[in-house]
Protein backbone atom coordinates (compact mmCIF):
# COMPACT_ATOMS: atom_id res chain seq x y z
CA UNK A 1 0.00 0.00 0.00
CA UNK A 2 0.89 3.69 -1.27
CA UNK A 3 -0.64 5.54 1.66
CA UNK A 4 -0.34 2.79 4.61
CA UNK A 5 2.19 0.95 6.70
CA UNK A 6 0.67 -1.67 8.51
CA UNK A 7 3.37 -2.94 11.85
CA UNK A 8 3.89 -6.25 11.82
CA UNK A 9 1.43 -7.16 14.48
CA UNK A 10 -0.18 -10.47 16.00
CA UNK A 11 -3.91 -10.26 15.41
CA UNK A 12 -5.44 -10.98 18.52
CA UNK A 13 -8.56 -12.49 17.27
CA UNK A 14 -6.38 -15.13 15.43
CA UNK A 15 -4.93 -15.74 19.53
CA UNK A 16 -8.05 -16.86 20.62
CA UNK A 17 -7.23 -20.09 18.54
CA UNK A 18 -4.69 -21.56 20.71
CA UNK A 19 -4.47 -18.98 23.48
CA UNK A 20 -5.17 -19.28 27.05
CA UNK A 21 -2.78 -21.61 28.03
CA UNK A 22 -1.88 -19.52 31.24
CA UNK A 23 2.15 -20.38 31.03
CA UNK A 24 2.66 -16.87 30.69
CA UNK A 25 3.97 -14.42 33.39
CA UNK A 26 1.92 -13.09 36.05
CA UNK A 27 1.50 -9.08 35.51
CA UNK A 28 2.98 -7.69 38.90
CA UNK A 29 5.82 -10.54 39.11
CA UNK A 30 8.10 -8.07 36.63
CA UNK A 31 8.38 -4.47 37.76
CA UNK A 32 5.59 -3.17 38.47
CA UNK A 33 3.59 -3.72 41.53
CA UNK A 34 1.79 -0.76 41.30
CA UNK A 35 0.16 -0.51 37.93
CA UNK A 36 -1.14 -3.19 35.96
CA UNK A 37 1.19 -3.89 32.48
CA UNK A 38 0.14 -6.53 30.19
CA UNK A 39 0.53 -5.59 26.50
CA UNK A 40 4.75 -5.85 26.91
CA UNK A 41 4.20 -9.87 28.06
CA UNK A 42 5.62 -12.43 26.26
CA UNK A 43 3.74 -15.32 25.07
CA UNK A 44 5.29 -18.70 25.85
CA UNK A 45 3.02 -20.61 23.67
CA UNK A 46 4.57 -19.67 20.37
CA UNK B 1 -13.30 0.62 17.91
CA UNK B 2 -10.15 3.15 15.99
CA UNK B 3 -7.79 5.15 17.29
CA UNK B 4 -5.78 7.61 15.81
CA UNK B 5 -3.28 9.78 17.19
CA UNK B 6 -0.07 11.59 15.97
CA UNK B 7 3.02 11.74 17.99
CA UNK B 8 6.31 12.57 16.76
CA UNK B 9 5.66 12.93 13.04
CA UNK B 10 4.00 9.64 12.90
CA UNK B 11 0.39 9.63 11.86
CA UNK B 12 -0.58 6.37 13.89
CA UNK B 13 -3.90 4.58 13.45
CA UNK B 14 -4.74 1.80 16.18
CA UNK B 15 -7.29 -0.79 15.28
CA UNK B 16 -8.63 -2.08 18.79
CA UNK B 17 -9.56 -5.10 18.71
CA UNK B 18 -7.86 -6.74 16.35
CA UNK B 19 -4.58 -4.72 18.15
CA UNK B 20 -3.31 -3.96 14.45
CA UNK B 21 -1.20 -0.49 13.94
CA UNK B 22 -1.23 1.34 10.74
CA UNK B 23 1.46 3.97 10.37
CA UNK B 24 -0.73 5.98 7.87
CA UNK B 25 -0.08 9.60 5.34
CA UNK B 26 -1.96 12.97 6.18
CA UNK B 27 -4.28 11.83 3.16
CA UNK B 28 -5.51 8.31 4.90
CA UNK B 29 -5.30 9.66 8.95
CA UNK B 30 -8.01 12.06 7.42
CA UNK B 31 -10.12 10.07 5.57
CA UNK B 32 -10.17 7.62 8.71
CA UNK B 33 -11.26 11.12 10.74
CA UNK B 34 -14.45 10.65 8.74
CA UNK B 35 -15.34 7.43 8.57
CA UNK B 36 -14.67 7.82 12.48
CA UNK B 37 -17.58 10.37 12.59
CA UNK B 38 -19.94 8.31 9.81
CA UNK B 39 -20.20 4.54 9.86
CA UNK B 40 -17.20 2.25 8.61
CA UNK B 41 -19.25 0.95 6.15
CA UNK B 42 -20.12 4.76 4.36
CA UNK B 43 -20.26 4.77 1.18
CA UNK B 44 -16.95 5.48 -0.31
CA UNK B 45 -18.44 8.11 -3.23
CA UNK B 46 -19.67 10.05 -0.31
CA UNK B 47 -16.50 9.68 1.71
CA UNK B 48 -14.87 10.89 -1.83
CA UNK B 49 -17.04 13.72 -1.84
CA UNK B 50 -16.78 14.86 1.28
CA UNK B 51 -12.65 14.68 1.48
CA UNK B 52 -12.59 16.25 -2.02
CA UNK B 53 -14.62 19.48 -0.69
CA UNK B 54 -11.51 19.42 1.75
CA UNK B 55 -8.80 18.95 -0.86
CA UNK B 56 -5.56 21.35 -0.46
CA UNK B 57 -3.75 22.27 -3.71
CA UNK B 58 -1.66 19.41 -4.09
CA UNK B 59 -3.81 16.24 -3.60
CA UNK B 60 -5.48 14.95 -6.91
CA UNK B 61 -8.28 13.01 -6.83
CA UNK B 62 -7.13 10.35 -8.48
CA UNK B 63 -4.83 10.04 -5.06
CA UNK B 64 -7.95 10.18 -3.18
CA UNK B 65 -9.30 7.69 -4.83
CA UNK B 66 -6.37 5.31 -4.51
CA UNK B 67 -6.38 6.28 -0.40
CA UNK B 68 -10.02 5.79 0.17
CA UNK B 69 -9.60 2.30 -1.94
CA UNK B 70 -6.59 1.30 0.77
CA UNK B 71 -8.79 2.67 3.89
CA UNK B 72 -11.81 0.12 2.00
CA UNK B 73 -9.17 -2.47 2.27
CA UNK B 74 -8.12 -2.72 5.27
CA UNK B 75 -11.65 -2.38 6.91
CA UNK B 76 -12.85 -5.57 4.27
CA UNK B 77 -9.35 -7.65 5.86
CA UNK B 78 -10.77 -6.66 9.42
CA UNK B 79 -7.63 -4.89 10.50
CA UNK B 80 -9.43 -1.09 10.55
CA UNK B 81 -12.78 -1.07 12.57
CA UNK B 82 -13.20 -4.45 13.18
CA UNK B 83 -15.35 -5.91 15.63
CA UNK B 84 -15.44 -6.58 19.33
CA UNK B 85 -15.75 -10.48 19.18
CA UNK B 86 -14.10 -10.71 22.78
CA UNK B 87 -17.67 -10.11 24.44
CA UNK B 88 -18.69 -13.79 24.28
CA UNK B 89 -15.75 -15.38 24.71
CA UNK B 90 -15.29 -13.88 28.17
CA UNK B 91 -17.57 -15.79 29.22
CA UNK B 92 -15.38 -19.33 28.77
CA UNK B 93 -12.47 -17.22 30.16
CA UNK B 94 -14.73 -16.25 33.66
CA UNK B 95 -15.52 -20.31 34.01
CA UNK B 96 -11.76 -21.69 33.54
CA UNK B 97 -10.61 -23.09 36.06
CA UNK B 98 -7.83 -20.99 37.48
CA UNK B 99 -4.80 -22.40 39.31
CA UNK B 100 -2.34 -20.73 41.30
CA UNK B 101 0.91 -19.28 39.20
CA UNK B 102 2.58 -17.23 41.56
CA UNK B 103 2.90 -15.99 44.96
CA UNK B 104 4.28 -13.27 46.00
CA UNK B 105 6.31 -14.28 49.15
CA UNK B 106 6.41 -11.14 52.26
CA UNK B 107 9.46 -12.83 53.33
CA UNK B 108 10.31 -9.83 55.91
CA UNK B 109 7.80 -7.01 57.62
CA UNK B 110 10.43 -5.10 58.46
CA UNK B 111 12.39 -2.23 56.29
CA UNK B 112 15.90 -0.96 57.07
CA UNK B 113 14.93 2.62 54.91
CA UNK B 114 12.14 5.08 55.81
CA UNK B 115 10.18 5.81 52.34
CA UNK B 116 8.33 8.18 52.39
CA UNK B 117 5.86 6.81 49.82
CA UNK B 118 5.53 3.60 50.84
CA UNK B 119 1.85 1.19 50.71
CA UNK B 120 3.54 -0.98 52.93
CA UNK B 121 4.30 1.70 55.60
CA UNK B 122 8.03 1.21 55.62
CA UNK B 123 7.28 -2.60 55.85
CA UNK B 124 4.52 -3.19 58.51
CA UNK B 125 1.71 -3.32 56.05
CA UNK B 126 -0.86 -1.60 59.25
CA UNK B 127 0.36 -4.94 60.98
CA UNK B 128 3.71 -5.78 63.08
CA UNK B 129 7.46 -6.24 62.35
CA UNK B 130 7.68 -9.94 61.53
CA UNK B 131 9.81 -12.07 59.31
CA UNK B 132 8.92 -14.96 58.06
CA UNK B 133 10.12 -18.02 59.09
CA UNK B 134 11.41 -21.37 57.12
CA UNK B 135 7.75 -23.92 57.89
CA UNK B 136 5.78 -20.82 56.91
CA UNK B 137 8.02 -20.31 53.69
CA UNK B 138 7.64 -24.35 53.24
CA UNK B 139 4.24 -24.50 53.37
CA UNK B 140 4.04 -21.31 51.40
CA UNK B 141 5.54 -23.50 48.25
CA UNK B 142 3.79 -26.67 48.94
CA UNK B 143 0.85 -25.01 48.83
CA UNK B 144 1.72 -23.60 45.37
CA UNK B 145 2.72 -26.91 43.92
CA UNK B 146 -0.34 -28.47 44.84
CA UNK B 147 -2.21 -25.79 43.66
CA UNK B 148 -0.55 -25.15 40.15
CA UNK B 149 -2.53 -27.74 38.17
CA UNK B 150 -0.20 -28.57 35.56
CA UNK B 151 1.27 -25.71 34.90
CA UNK B 152 5.35 -26.15 34.52
CA UNK B 153 6.31 -22.45 35.64
CA UNK B 154 5.86 -21.51 39.10
CA UNK B 155 7.05 -17.87 40.31
CA UNK B 156 8.23 -16.70 43.51
CA UNK B 157 8.69 -12.72 44.17
CA UNK B 158 10.64 -12.70 47.23
CA UNK B 159 9.22 -9.14 48.67
CA UNK B 160 9.08 -7.04 51.54
CA UNK B 161 9.41 -4.69 53.32
CA UNK B 162 13.11 -5.80 52.75
CA UNK B 163 13.49 -9.67 51.58
CA UNK B 164 17.57 -9.46 52.59
CA UNK B 165 16.41 -8.30 56.17
CA UNK B 166 15.56 -12.28 56.02
CA UNK B 167 18.07 -13.65 53.70
CA UNK B 168 18.67 -16.81 55.41
CA UNK B 169 15.51 -18.09 54.96
CA UNK B 170 14.95 -16.97 51.34
CA UNK B 171 18.37 -19.26 50.44
CA UNK B 172 16.68 -22.05 52.08
CA UNK B 173 13.31 -21.78 50.36
CA UNK B 174 15.23 -21.35 46.91
CA UNK B 175 16.58 -24.81 48.12
CA UNK B 176 13.58 -26.47 49.27
CA UNK B 177 11.63 -25.30 46.21
CA UNK B 178 14.57 -26.82 43.75
CA UNK B 179 14.32 -30.02 45.38
CA UNK B 180 10.55 -30.87 44.63
CA UNK B 181 11.52 -29.19 40.96
CA UNK B 182 12.28 -32.60 39.69
CA UNK B 183 9.27 -34.65 41.23
CA UNK B 184 6.95 -32.39 40.33
CA UNK B 185 7.60 -31.38 36.99
CA UNK B 186 7.65 -27.70 37.97
CA UNK B 187 10.33 -24.93 37.32
CA UNK B 188 10.86 -21.71 40.00
CA UNK B 189 11.19 -18.58 38.80
CA UNK B 190 12.62 -16.90 41.58
CA UNK B 191 12.27 -13.14 41.89
CA UNK B 192 13.65 -10.64 44.57
CA UNK B 193 12.96 -7.09 45.51
CA UNK B 194 15.70 -5.44 47.45
CA UNK B 195 16.40 -1.36 48.46
CA UNK B 196 20.12 -2.56 48.34
CA UNK B 197 20.89 -1.34 51.87
CA UNK B 198 22.03 -4.59 52.38
CA UNK B 199 23.25 -5.96 49.42
CA UNK B 200 26.70 -7.52 49.28
CA UNK B 201 29.05 -9.56 46.71
CA UNK B 202 27.56 -13.05 48.28
CA UNK B 203 24.58 -12.13 47.73
CA UNK B 204 24.78 -10.87 44.01
CA UNK B 205 26.52 -14.22 43.57
CA UNK B 206 23.48 -16.41 44.92
CA UNK B 207 20.94 -13.97 43.10
CA UNK B 208 22.44 -14.54 39.76
CA UNK B 209 22.96 -18.07 40.37
CA UNK B 210 19.10 -18.41 41.41
CA UNK B 211 16.92 -15.20 40.32
CA UNK B 212 14.91 -15.07 37.64
CA UNK B 213 15.09 -11.38 38.02
CA UNK B 214 15.36 -8.96 40.18
CA UNK B 215 13.79 -5.85 41.54
CA UNK B 216 16.41 -2.62 42.19
CA UNK B 217 14.88 0.20 43.90
CA UNK B 218 16.37 3.97 43.12
CA UNK B 219 14.44 6.50 42.07
CA UNK B 220 16.75 8.70 39.90
CA UNK B 221 19.19 11.43 40.85
CA UNK B 222 20.46 11.90 44.25
CA UNK B 223 18.43 14.37 45.34
CA UNK B 224 15.31 12.94 44.15
CA UNK B 225 16.28 9.65 45.70
CA UNK B 226 17.72 10.97 49.00
CA UNK B 227 14.34 13.24 49.59
CA UNK B 228 12.19 10.05 49.20
CA UNK B 229 14.19 7.33 50.30
CA UNK B 230 16.31 8.07 53.90
CA UNK B 231 17.42 5.54 56.25
CA UNK B 232 16.04 5.20 59.67
CA UNK B 233 18.70 7.92 60.56
CA UNK B 234 17.57 10.39 57.90
CA UNK B 235 20.46 10.29 56.09
CA UNK B 236 20.00 9.80 52.27
CA UNK B 237 20.62 6.36 50.95
CA UNK B 238 21.54 6.74 47.07
CA UNK B 239 25.63 6.95 48.14
CA UNK B 240 25.12 3.20 49.86
CA UNK B 241 22.80 1.70 46.80
CA UNK B 242 23.72 3.32 43.73
CA UNK B 243 27.68 1.76 43.12
CA UNK B 244 26.45 -1.54 44.34
CA UNK B 245 23.10 -1.94 42.18
CA UNK B 246 26.00 -0.58 39.12
CA UNK B 247 27.83 -3.58 39.81
CA UNK B 248 24.72 -5.71 40.42
CA UNK B 249 23.72 -4.69 36.98
CA UNK B 250 26.67 -5.78 35.34
CA UNK B 251 27.04 -8.79 36.84
CA UNK B 252 23.97 -9.89 35.19
CA UNK B 253 25.11 -8.67 31.70
CA UNK B 254 22.57 -5.90 32.35
CA UNK B 255 19.60 -8.53 32.10
CA UNK B 256 17.41 -9.62 33.52
CA UNK B 257 16.94 -7.05 36.39
CA UNK B 258 15.32 -3.46 36.45
CA UNK B 259 16.25 -0.60 38.64
CA UNK B 260 13.20 0.83 39.25
CA UNK B 261 12.24 3.81 40.63
CA UNK B 262 8.60 5.67 41.76
CA UNK B 263 8.40 9.64 40.59
CA UNK B 264 5.81 11.94 42.71
CA UNK B 265 4.87 15.29 42.02
CA UNK B 266 8.05 16.06 43.93
CA UNK B 267 9.39 15.08 40.86
CA UNK B 268 7.23 15.67 37.44
CA UNK B 269 10.84 15.91 35.87
CA UNK B 270 11.01 12.28 36.00
CA UNK B 271 12.20 12.18 32.69
CA UNK B 272 15.50 13.74 33.97
CA UNK B 273 15.63 10.49 36.48
CA UNK B 274 14.89 7.70 34.38
CA UNK B 275 18.05 9.34 31.99
CA UNK B 276 20.49 9.37 34.86
CA UNK B 277 19.68 6.29 35.56
CA UNK B 278 20.69 5.31 31.78
CA UNK B 279 23.62 7.61 32.87
CA UNK B 280 24.73 5.79 35.24
CA UNK B 281 24.80 2.71 32.64
CA UNK B 282 21.64 0.66 33.37
CA UNK B 283 19.99 -0.86 30.60
CA UNK B 284 16.56 -2.04 32.00
CA UNK B 285 14.52 0.65 33.44
CA UNK B 286 11.54 1.18 35.13
CA UNK B 287 10.02 4.90 36.42
CA UNK B 288 6.13 4.44 38.00
CA UNK B 289 4.07 6.81 39.19
CA UNK B 290 3.49 7.10 42.64
CA UNK B 291 0.01 5.60 44.05
CA UNK B 292 -1.14 7.14 47.23
CA UNK B 293 -3.82 8.95 48.72
CA UNK B 294 -4.46 12.25 47.51
CA UNK B 295 -3.96 13.96 50.55
CA UNK B 296 -0.41 13.15 50.48
CA UNK B 297 1.67 16.36 49.74
CA UNK B 298 3.58 14.22 46.95
CA UNK B 299 0.53 12.59 45.38
CA UNK B 300 0.31 12.78 42.06
CA UNK B 301 -2.97 14.87 41.36
CA UNK B 302 -5.40 15.38 38.00
CA UNK B 303 -4.00 18.51 37.38
CA UNK B 304 -0.35 17.02 37.07
CA UNK B 305 -0.81 15.28 34.00
CA UNK B 306 -0.75 16.89 31.14
CA UNK B 307 3.14 17.66 32.64
CA UNK B 308 3.76 14.05 33.07
CA UNK B 309 2.71 13.38 29.55
CA UNK B 310 5.03 16.01 28.23
CA UNK B 311 7.10 14.07 30.29
CA UNK B 312 6.94 10.92 28.65
CA UNK B 313 6.75 12.33 25.09
CA UNK B 314 10.41 13.57 25.92
CA UNK B 315 11.55 10.72 27.24
CA UNK B 316 10.24 8.65 24.17
CA UNK B 317 11.87 11.18 21.82
CA UNK B 318 15.43 10.97 24.03
CA UNK B 319 15.15 7.38 23.61
CA UNK B 320 15.25 6.74 20.34
CA UNK B 321 18.25 10.02 19.71
CA UNK B 322 19.83 7.20 22.33
CA UNK B 323 19.04 4.29 20.81
CA UNK B 324 20.04 5.75 17.18
CA UNK B 325 23.77 6.94 19.18
CA UNK B 326 23.84 2.82 19.80
CA UNK B 327 23.26 4.13 23.36
CA UNK B 328 19.99 2.47 23.88
CA UNK B 329 17.67 1.19 26.97
CA UNK B 330 14.61 -0.34 27.89
CA UNK B 331 12.13 1.49 30.03
CA UNK B 332 9.72 -0.89 31.43
CA UNK B 333 6.78 1.30 30.19
CA UNK B 334 7.27 1.84 26.97
CA UNK B 335 7.57 -1.96 25.97
CA UNK B 336 5.00 -3.34 23.92
CA UNK B 337 5.19 -6.67 22.30
CA UNK B 338 2.67 -5.94 19.09
CA UNK B 339 3.73 -9.25 17.03
CA UNK B 340 4.52 -11.76 19.62
CA UNK B 341 2.48 -10.52 23.00
CA UNK B 342 0.05 -11.93 25.05
CA UNK B 343 -3.19 -13.91 23.62
CA UNK B 344 -6.72 -12.33 24.08
CA UNK B 345 -7.32 -14.42 27.10
CA UNK B 346 -4.67 -12.87 29.53
CA UNK B 347 -5.56 -9.45 27.43
CA UNK B 348 -8.97 -9.72 28.89
CA UNK B 349 -8.79 -11.25 32.27
CA UNK B 350 -6.73 -8.93 34.62
CA UNK B 351 -3.51 -9.26 36.32
CA UNK B 352 -4.57 -12.71 37.75
CA UNK B 353 -4.74 -11.35 41.63
CA UNK B 354 -6.41 -13.19 44.21
CA UNK B 355 -6.68 -16.36 41.60
CA UNK B 356 -3.70 -17.45 39.96
CA UNK B 357 -1.29 -14.94 42.26
CA UNK B 358 -1.44 -14.26 45.94
CA UNK B 359 0.62 -12.62 48.39
CA UNK B 360 1.68 -14.32 51.18
CA UNK B 361 2.27 -12.63 54.64
CA UNK B 362 5.22 -14.10 57.30
CA UNK B 363 2.50 -15.93 59.02
CA UNK B 364 1.07 -17.59 56.17
CA UNK B 365 -2.36 -15.21 55.73
CA UNK B 366 -2.94 -15.47 51.84
CA UNK B 367 -4.26 -12.36 50.63
CA UNK B 368 -4.73 -10.95 46.70
CA UNK B 369 -2.33 -9.53 45.91
CA UNK B 370 0.19 -7.46 48.24
CA UNK B 371 -1.52 -4.38 47.96
CA UNK B 372 -4.10 -5.41 50.03
CA UNK B 373 -1.82 -7.32 52.99
CA UNK B 374 -3.21 -5.32 55.91
CA UNK B 375 -6.69 -5.23 55.08
CA UNK B 376 -7.97 -8.30 56.78
CA UNK B 377 -11.04 -8.46 55.04
CA UNK B 378 -9.66 -9.36 52.15
CA UNK B 379 -7.82 -12.31 54.00
CA UNK B 380 -8.88 -15.40 51.18
CA UNK B 381 -7.42 -18.27 53.51
CA UNK B 382 -3.49 -19.20 54.44
CA UNK B 383 -1.01 -21.35 52.98
CA UNK B 384 -1.42 -23.75 56.08
CA UNK B 385 -5.24 -24.90 54.94
CA UNK B 386 -5.40 -23.29 51.73
CA UNK B 387 -8.38 -20.69 50.40
CA UNK B 388 -11.30 -20.31 52.53
CA UNK B 389 -12.70 -17.72 51.44
CA UNK B 390 -13.53 -19.04 47.62
CA UNK B 391 -16.97 -16.13 47.29
CA UNK B 392 -13.97 -13.25 47.58
CA UNK B 393 -11.83 -15.56 45.33
CA UNK B 394 -14.55 -15.51 42.85
CA UNK B 395 -15.56 -11.80 42.49
CA UNK B 396 -11.36 -11.44 41.55
CA UNK B 397 -11.97 -14.44 38.84
CA UNK B 398 -14.76 -12.40 37.57
CA UNK B 399 -13.08 -9.20 37.28
CA UNK B 400 -11.87 -8.33 33.43
CA UNK B 401 -12.49 -6.18 30.63
CA UNK B 402 -16.25 -6.02 30.38
CA UNK B 403 -17.06 -6.03 34.26
CA UNK B 404 -15.61 -2.35 34.24
CA UNK B 405 -17.75 -0.14 32.71
CA UNK B 406 -14.90 2.70 32.63
CA UNK B 407 -12.57 0.18 30.42
CA UNK B 408 -15.60 0.21 27.55
CA UNK B 409 -14.61 2.67 25.58
CA UNK B 410 -11.03 2.54 26.11
CA UNK B 411 -8.36 1.98 23.85
CA UNK B 412 -5.53 0.91 26.03
CA UNK B 413 -8.11 -1.86 27.40
CA UNK B 414 -5.96 -4.60 26.17
CA UNK B 415 -2.84 -3.45 27.14
CA UNK B 416 -3.49 -3.22 30.92
CA UNK B 417 -6.10 -5.36 30.95
CA UNK B 418 -8.32 -3.73 33.06
CA UNK B 419 -6.21 -1.91 35.35
CA UNK B 420 -4.89 -2.82 39.17
CA UNK B 421 -7.47 -4.12 41.27
CA UNK B 422 -6.05 -2.60 44.55
CA UNK B 423 -5.60 0.82 43.12
CA UNK B 424 -9.47 0.27 41.45
CA UNK B 425 -10.67 -0.61 45.60
CA UNK B 426 -8.36 2.31 47.00
CA UNK B 427 -9.92 5.13 44.87
CA UNK B 428 -13.68 3.59 44.18
CA UNK B 429 -14.23 1.14 47.53
CA UNK B 430 -14.69 -1.94 45.01
CA UNK B 431 -12.29 -3.77 42.21
CA UNK B 432 -14.46 -3.02 39.37
CA UNK B 433 -13.55 0.48 38.82
CA UNK B 434 -10.71 2.04 37.40
CA UNK B 435 -7.99 4.28 38.96
CA UNK B 436 -8.43 7.42 36.68
CA UNK B 437 -5.24 9.24 36.80
CA UNK B 438 -3.16 6.12 36.22
CA UNK B 439 -5.97 5.39 33.06
CA UNK B 440 -4.67 8.33 31.69
CA UNK B 441 -1.46 7.87 31.90
CA UNK B 442 -1.55 4.08 31.03
CA UNK B 443 -3.17 5.40 27.68
CA UNK B 444 -0.44 8.18 27.31
CA UNK B 445 2.23 5.20 27.57
CA UNK B 446 0.53 2.97 25.43
CA UNK B 447 1.18 5.92 22.41
CA UNK B 448 4.62 6.28 22.93
CA UNK B 449 5.26 2.68 23.02
CA UNK B 450 3.45 2.25 19.56
CA UNK B 451 5.16 5.84 18.51
CA UNK B 452 8.23 3.70 19.02
CA UNK B 453 7.29 0.59 17.47
CA UNK B 454 6.59 3.02 14.54
CA UNK B 455 10.06 4.37 14.32
CA UNK B 456 11.32 0.79 14.75
CA UNK B 457 9.54 0.49 11.42
CA UNK B 458 10.93 3.41 9.72
CA UNK B 459 14.13 2.58 10.47
CA UNK B 460 13.99 -0.83 8.51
Amino acid sequence: MKHVKTLNTRNLKESMKKGGCGECQTSCQSACKTSCTVGNQTCENK
Amino acid sequence: MVHQYKNNGFNIVLDVNSGCVHVVDDLVYDIIELYQEKEKDTDSGEVFEAMRSKKTEDTDEAEIKEAISEVTKLIEDEVLFSEDIYKDYIFDVKKRKTVVKALCLHIAHDCNLKCKYCFAEEGEYKGKRALMDYETGKAALDFLIANSGSRHNLEVDFFGGEPLMNFEVVKKLVAYGRSKEEEFDKKFRFTLTTNGILLNDDIMEFCNKEMDNVVLSVDGRKEIHDMMRPTANNKGSYDIIMPKFQKFADSRNQDKYYVRGTFTRNNLDFAADVLHLADMGFKQISMEPVVSAPEEPYSIREEDIPKIKEEYDKLAKEMLKRRKEGKGFNFFHFMIDLSGGPCVAKRLSGCGSGTEYMAVTPWGDLYPCHQFVGNEEFILGNVFDGVKRTDLQDTFKECNVYSKPKCQECYAKYYCSGGCAANSYNFHGHINDAYDIGCELQRKRVECAIMMKAWEAEQE
